[in-house]
């Protein structure tokens, strides 16, 4: 059986992973605001740098764009048929086309996006960035004049972004043509009821917050696994794998991001 | 090595391809942009439509006004009026407010199920139509308010299947009472004794119908004797019919009566004809006896002139003849 430790030195610890804890999110809000500050200045975006970007977007979006274009469809699909056949059974149809509209496309497929980009494509760059960082790569690169933050992260939480608006706009297109093609199959006629449909649930406050929710999951999505370097620790915590612990904080700010979304739609 | 410090691989016509990217992504943006506005109605022509409600709960703003089912306008604002009312401005797109008509009805119905629907109803499309900005009352019917009158109800509905099922209920003495009635009709009196409660007049009654039955006997045979009757009665019209209708009865005679009869008849009509012939004959001798007499009138006449004039004459003579007498009278 292991010693049970002093007071004063679980005190201490909790207080070093409390700090920690407080120190991760400083360094994540603050790295986060200078490669925002970035990227809105105008040096970010020379030649030299866009051929970067454009890199970065190409890795970022176009590997994923097939895979994940047929998997939300297939999701998609499977969601259209079972809301459609459900409200068929309760004589509740004239309601199906809204509540897909809003569980497909204002929850589900924002959501699916942004933890498809993390996983795929923000976790792996985080940790190249994290092993350029142990290598000693980001002190020669400011030695050799360059700037680590606009060189090497900004090209990557720009591509990150980017990577999880394109994918939220392909999907939301190709799920709401698989709910027309399911409610009305290909048929013109029932265009502009469906539109009108969609406009209903679009007012203006909701496609603020859909708006403002996806531009904050690819904010999460591209800063939170690339910025955060969590420091080496000490105690019970310190065979865990950070990647863990970036998922943790990442599920952690995406979790936020979507029960404010909720609020903000349904209260 | 680590990968990191190896130079990336080239991608083909890198640049091409990252401009495709972002130009999808703003294409999609776009599209999206403008597919909102369209689908929020941004660039109809409308016209407005107040409806007048005393409350406007369960009214969103965005939500459809429909005719047939079919969405024909939607709300763009809800305020409240000087008078405690809920105005509700329906925004009602040009192309499609030919519906509403001057005589239209606008209700507000709340379900128990789904959202607050508004409804026109149209009854006269001849009528002329609703001009901008018309204000209308809306008629409210909401389901969901019935439920507090209807728990009422059900809860008075269960009190009295209480007191109905209490023990000392009145249904329950009722259910006691058949009770003891089935008893009775499953005992020796059965439902005679259930009707007159005593076994006496149970029997009285038993009694009663033996005797019916031999009267029922006895009025057989009396019918068997009417029957015996009947028959003879029956041959005594057969012999009846014989003798009067039969080949030689009374009906055969009276029918050759009747032959010599009409023979008489027609030789009297005959000798009648004959009285009418000399009849006429007749007439005609007294019309020429009536011409006869009036020239026999005539001729005395003319004999009475004649006469007088020999009379005259004959006074004339004698006055002018000498032995003439003097006819004068002296008196003394």
């Amino acid at each position: 059986m292991a010693p049970i430790p002093p007071i004063s030195a679980s005190t201490s610890r909790w207080a070093r992973e409390w700090t920690g804890w407080v120190r991760g999110w400083w360094q994540i809000i603050h790295v986060g605001a200078q490669i925002l500050v970035l990227a809105m200045s105008p040096s970010s975006y020379r030649k030299s740098q866009r051929i970067v970007m454009a890199r970065n977007i190409y890795l970022a979006t176009a590997p994923l764009l097939p895979g994940f274009t047929v998997l939300s469809a297939l999701i998609s699909l499977i969601i259209i048929r079972i809301v459609i056949a459900t409200t068929l059974t309760y004589g509740l149809s004239q309601y199906a086309l809204e509540l897909l509209i809003r569980t497909l496309v204002l929850e589900l497929l924002p959501l699916s996006v942004a933890l498809f980009v993390a996983v795929r494509y923000t976790m792996p760059q985080g940790k190249n960035v994290r092993d350029m960082r142990s290598r000693g790569e980001f002190e020669a690169l400011w030695r050799a004049g360059g700037d680590p933050a606009r060189d090497e992260l900004l090209p990557r939480v720009g591509a990150s972004v980017f990577a999880v608006v394109l994918l939220a706009a392909v999907s939301c297109f190709v799920a709401l043509a698989l709910t027309y093609l399911n409610v009305y199959g290909f048929r013109t006629w029932g265009a502009a009821a469906y539109t009108r449909s969609v406009g209903q649930v679009f007012s203006p406050v909701v496609t603020l917050i859909f708006c403002l929710k996806t531009l904050f999951f690819s904010l999460a999505v591209s800063l939170i696994p690339i910025v955060f370097n969590p420091p080496k620790e000490e105690g019970d915590f310190k065979g865990m794998n950070v990647e863990i612990k970036v998922l943790a904080r990442l599920f952690a700010v995406i979790l936020l991001i979507e029960v404010v979304s909720l609020v903000g739609n349904y209260y | 090595m680590d990968s990191s410090n190896q130079s990336p691989p080239p991608i083909a016509n890198l640049e091409l391809k990252a401009r495709l990217l972002i130009l999808l992504l703003v294409l999609l943006l776009l599209g999206s942009v403008v597919y909102v506005l369209v689908a929020r109605g941004a660039f109809e022509r409308t016209q407005q439509l107040v409806l007048v409600a005393d409350d406007s709960e369960g009214i969103v703003v965005g939500m459809d006004l429909t005719f047939s089912g079919f969405p024909i306008g939607r709300v763009g604002r809800i305020e409240l009026s000087a008078d405690g009312n809920a105005r509700i401005l329906v925004d009602v797109p040009r192309k499609d407010a030919h519906w509403l008509r001057t005589s239209s009805v606008f209700t507000m119905e709340s379900g128990l199920v789904g959202g607050t629907r508004i409804r026109a109803f149209s009854g006269m499309l001849t009528d002329p139509p609703l001009p901008d900005g018309a204000i209308r009352r809306v008629l409210r019917g909401d389901a969901k308010a019935e439920i507090p009158l209807m728990v009422a109800s059900v809860r008075e509905l269960v009190s009295n299947l209480s007191a109905l099922t209490g023990p000392d209920a009145p249904l329950n003495g009722s259910l006691r009472n058949v009770q003891t009635a089935t008893e009775k009709l499953n005992g020796p009196s059965g439902g005679l004794g259930l009707l007159f409660g005593n076994e006496a007049d149970a029997r009285k009654i038993i009694t009663t119908l033996d005797r019916t039955n031999a009267l029922l006997a006895r009025l057989d045979a009396l019918a068997l004797k009417a029957d015996g009757v009947a028959s003879r009665t029956d041959a005594l019209i057969a012999n009846a019919d014989k003798q009067v209708f039969g080949p030689t009865g009374v009906l055969g005679d009276a029918q050759a009566t009747v032959i010599q009869l009409n023979g008489l008849l027609a030789d009297a009509r005959n000798s009648l004809r004959k009285v009418d012939a000399v009849l006429q004959e007749a007439q005609a001798i007294g019309a020429n006896t009536r011409e006869a007499t009036n020239d026999l009138g005539a001729l005395r006449a003319e004999v009475e002139g004649s006469l007088r004039k020999v009379e005259h004459l004959v006074n004339e003579i004698n006055r002018k003849w000498p032995f003439a007498r003097d006819a004068e009278l002296k008196l003394p």
